[in-house]
């Protein structure tokens, strides 16, 4: 525990905190009003010990408001608003308080009703305070009109019938810059929530001027080197893919920056509609898509999350694992050479995280392609070695199954070259390493190298 | 007398005791925003977050650590060729043919633009021009230029990304070569294998993930130093460890003399425990890495003479990589080692080869250079290719800095020299994530300026980091109150050089 969690925790109490002071001064307010009345006159004597019950809590809240502040990232505006009224409540209220005490009332008397007037606004005040911090948790439309009437947007059933800004661009947008420029997060000023606040932008300009790709900023982001202080998202939240790239180009570069239009009454591409499809979730990822991207294209099959007790059982038994990414959770997994690790003995842990497993490493394991059917179950693996095992041209039908596969190291293996000739089965499959074997010869580099 | 480790005069907490150790004065300060209460509160929440430990206490670098890889790498090990003393990019990569016209001409001001000269031509009457005394061809379906002083290496080129436009800062070797290894001139920052091993650990706890090969066939006329491939500010056990030819090929391995490995062991694990009491008075990192070397160093008494055993490679292997390839030590041999160690998933070699500084007889010299090193570096690639071990290895080739186009001293056609050159080299990348023949980048006709796609030595770490999953700009190592990077506060990613 790191002694710079302590100031965020007690930032943290700030909402739970922040409510004594409202009830506090709600309370004097109340005991103040009622007092008029004959019946409750004697409820006078209690506004000053509950307005310095309220003094008090509003300087705690206070406190922890600021230390909240610091460690998040809330929408500039709204958090000095909030935090000038909230400390303008404190003082108020501290100098309400003072103007009770004897020594002060004798000296400098406020008139009853100018004092009930005061408190009043100082209710007023707390109000404002509070929507303001509201917005800050909740987002500044939560408390919206409009919400009557808004209506769960019902997901297009068709890609034609798809409205292009509310049903594709927004979701994107939502869902990869969300985090920071929306509700009440916005950073840089930039407000992603309405099509107006892209049009309107932040700091630096404008973020989407239609029709005008070099000067919308939020383009330029997005497509900056990853390594680049301005790329978007920032700080490694996960980027836009290359087809959510496209689809932005393309919404801006066409200036159809409006709502209410649909994807049908536009005539376009049959590339653009399969992005779009396939953004959706209403149709296969296009094969094209890796063309002039320049982002790094992960498979989106590979989980997230992966089997830590099975990572940490197989790495006791002495299998290497090597983790290539965290999210998704991609695997480099080796079983050692000479080790005398069996495979069949591993098999069922390997099993639970055969899905996060990319790489794979089983060379010089003395295997054979019936002790390798379980290969069938590493759908997204990409690189496969089994070099130096007496495996033979059966290991062609299993690993044709697998769609991802890109490279198989076969070689000083019993394969020949009629196990080639099952490639035909593959279109993932660009490179297999033969050298040493009978189809090592044929492949007529003298390297080995089958390349497709 | 049994050790007490309670002492009834001291009041003793665990986190105050470590706060002791590992905090500095300015990270105490500036950390407890709220001063002693908040640390009184950190003791009472602090034992009861789960996996939490004293070390997590400075968890700046953990937080570095935990977010790696980056991105999902290509390359899974590294090799670097440091062929040092910075070879000539005329009589290899870089083809001048319109030299030959100029040969003996005065090097116009307009080409130097005021760049300094080093003090071994700086007082030169003329500039005389010296084109290249050996001939080019194109090769491969690349039709990638090389000189005929390089025929192995040409047969390889189509698997090759030929950099021609790298550049340097530094003028001579030390700072020059400093800079490559560390991305400093001055000597006290880590180097590339280093940040490597810090940043992604090893895939071979049997072996250093950082090794260090040095040709013992070649001409020692600028000085290596361990600095070179040491840690710098990173923990100890980061450090490059050289494999030597001989007896010992890492020193201190061996047991003494009657000294069997039983007693060897228990040795090393009373050590361990007097080194762990140790380190729980004193919380220096620095026992910790001394506990780590000891339990590497023990494990390598049987990886080491392992993996330096060349007795079952095949004749065909030492047929490929050249004679030389059976005497440990050579620049071949130690080629046949790096790929050895390669397939032990060791992830980063640095070997060197010393002497291509000609400052004279550069065609006798460098021809000397390519004939000790071109066939086992072609049949390095060729080898760790048919083995599919090209699929997911970066091997570099390159010095620390080119040479001029202008000789040292009087222009002969078969006999001048040249002075150091910063400003344009050639360096090549083969494997893992790079385009395979590949030309990138351009220099003008005289060899001296570029004129197309420059790459600065950040640049080209940052990319080799790039494709070892590291964003260069985010693993970083907070030292005397700065944090500092491999790529300094440069760097961009050669993205054109990415497959």
């Amino acid at each position: 525990m790191n002694l710079l969690d302590i100031s965020t925790y007690l930032g943290h109490l700030h909402p739970l905190v922040v409510h004594l002071p409202i009830g506090f001064l709600l309370l004097a307010v109340i005991f103040q009003i009622i007092s008029y009345w004959p019946k409750w006159a004697f409820l006078k004597g209690a506004v000053s010990i509950t307005l310095l019950l309220g003094f008090i809590s509003a300087v705690f809240a206070c406190i922890f408001g600021y230390l909240l502040a610091g460690s998040g990232d809330y929408d500039y505006y709204l958090v000095n608003r909030h935090r000038n009224s909230g400390i303008f409540i404190a003082v108020l209220s501290g100098l309400l308080y003072a103007s009770t005490l004897s020594p002060i009332s004798n000296r400098f008397k406020i008139p009853a009703k100018v004092f009930s007037i005061l408190l009043i606004a100082l209710t007023g005040i707390m109000a404002y305070s509070g929507h303001q911090g509201a917005g800050l948790t909740h987002g500044t439309d939560y408390l919206n009109l409009q919400i009557l009437t808004k209506k769960e947007r019902v997901p297009p059933p068709s890609v034609d019938e798809a409205f292009i800004y509310e049903d594709v661009v927004q979701p994107i947008l939502e869902n990869k810059c969300g985090s920071c420029h929306q509700g009440g997060k916005r950073k840089g000023g930039l407000s992603i929530q309405q099509l107006q606040g892209l049009l309107k932008g932040g700091k630096t300009g404008p973020a989407v001027v239609p029709g005008n790709l070099s000067e919308s900023e939020l383009f330029r982001r997005i497509t900056l080197s990853p390594t680049d202080e301005k790329f978007m998202p920032s700080d490694g939240k996960p980027a836009l893919t290359s087809g959510e790239t496209a689809i932005i180009r393309w919404w801006i570069e066409k200036a159809m920056a409006a709502e209410g239009k649909k994807i049908k009454e536009l005539n376009e591409t049959q590339k653009i509609k399969g992005l779009i499809a396939y953004s959706l979730k209403l149709g296969e990822s296009p094969e094209d898509e890796e063309g002039g991207s320049d982002s790094i294209v992960v498979n989106p099959d590979i989980p997230s999350t992966v089997d830590q007790m099975a990572i940490e059982s197989l790495r006791k038994k002495g299998v290497v694992i090597r983790v290539m990414l965290q999210k998704p959770a991609m695997l480099d997994l080796t079983l050692p050479s000479g080790k005398g690790i069996a495979l069949n003995t591993v098999s069922d842990e390997i099993g639970k995280i055969a899905k996060n497993t990319v790489w794979l490493n089983l060379s010089g394991n003395n295997l054979t392609e019936k002790e390798l059917g379980v290969l069938s179950s590493f759908s997204n693996l990409e690189k496969l070695r089994l070099e130096r095992n007496p495996v033979s041209d059966g290991i062609f039908d299993i690993v044709v199954g697998l769609k991802h596969l890109e490279s198989i190291n076969l070689s000083e293996t019993k394969i020949s070259k009629s196990g080639l000739e099952k490639l035909g089965a593959s279109t993932s499959i660009k490179r297999v390493y033969c050298w040493g074997t009978g189809a090592g010869e044929v492949v007529g580099d003298s390297s080995g190298v089958w390349v497709r | 007398m049994s050790h007490h480790h309670d002492d009834e005069f001291r009041i003793y907490s665990k986190e105050f005791e470590d706060l002791h150790k590992k905090w500095d004065r300015r990270q105490f300060l500036t950390q407890t925003t709220l001063g002693l209460g908040a640390l009184a509160l950190g003791g009472l929440f602090g034992k009861n977050i789960p996996g939490a430990s004293p070390a997590a206490m400075g968890s700046l670098e953990q937080d570095i650590l935990a977010a790696l890889p980056h991105f999902a790498p290509k390359a899974k090990r590294v090799v670097y060729l440091f062929m040092s003393g910075g070879p000539s990019q005329f009589e290899t990569f870089d083809y001048k043919p319109k030299l030959i016209e100029l040969a003996g001409q005065n090097l116009p001001d307009s080409v130097r633009k005021g760049q300094r000269l080093t003090g071994m031509s700086a007082n030169q009457s003329s500039l005389p021009i010296a084109p290249s005394f050996y001939k080019f061809n194109q090769h491969g379906k690349s039709q990638t230029w090389v000189s005929e002083l390089l025929p192995h290496t040409a047969s390889v080129v189509d698997d090759l990304c030929v950099v021609k436009s790298i550049y340097t800062e530094a003028i001579n070797h030390d700072p020059a070569i400093t800079f490559f290894q560390t991305g400093s001139q001055l000597p006290g920052r880590p180097s590339i294998g280093s940040w490597i091993s810090y940043g992604l650990g090893t895939d071979n706890e049997n072996l250093p993930s950082f090794i260090v090969l040095i040709s013992k066939n070649a001409q020692k006329d600028q000085p290596l130093y361990s600095r070179l491939w040491g840690n710098g500010f990173l923990p100890s056990q980061h450090q490059g460890v050289q494999f030597r030819t001989g007896k010992d090929p890492v020193l201190f391995l061996n047991n003494p003399e009657g000294y069997d490995g039983t007693d060897r062991k228990e040795m090393l694990e009373y050590l361990s425990k007097l080194n762990t009491l140790q380190n729980d008075g004193y919380g220096d990192p620095e026992v910790v890495a001394r506990i780590a070397q000891y339990e590497m160093a023990y494990r390598m008494q049987t990886s080491v003479p392992e993996v330096m055993d060349i007795k079952d490679e095949p004749d065909e292997v030492f047929e490929l990589y050249g004679k030389d390839s059976r005497d440990p030590g050579t620049y071949a041999a130690n080629c046949l080692l790096a790929r050895k160690l390669l397939e032990k998933d060791v992830k980063f070699i640095q070997l060197y080869h010393q002497g291509w500084d000609q400052h004279g007889s550069l065609p006798s010299g460098i021809a000397q250079q390519c004939k000790t090193t071109d066939q086992a570096t072609a049949a390095f690639i060729k080898d760790l290719k048919r083995r599919g071990l090209l699929e997911d290895t970066l091997v570099i080739w390159g010095g620390e800095f080119g040479r001029t186009v202008y000789t040292q001293g009087k222009y002969i056609a078969d006999n001048y020299g040249r002075d150091h050159h910063p400003r344009c080299f050639t360096m090549w990348m083969a494997g893992a994530g790079v385009k395979a023949g590949f030309n990138y980048g351009e220099t003008d006709d005289f060899s001296y300026n570029i004129v197309r796609n420059p790459v600065h030595v950040h640049d080209f770490q940052a990319t080799l980091l790039h494709l070892m999953g590291i964003d260069h700009e985010r693993l970083t190592f907070k030292f005397q109150g700065r944090k500092f990077r491999l790529t300094d506060v440069e760097g961009h990613l050669v993205k054109d050089i990415l497959a």
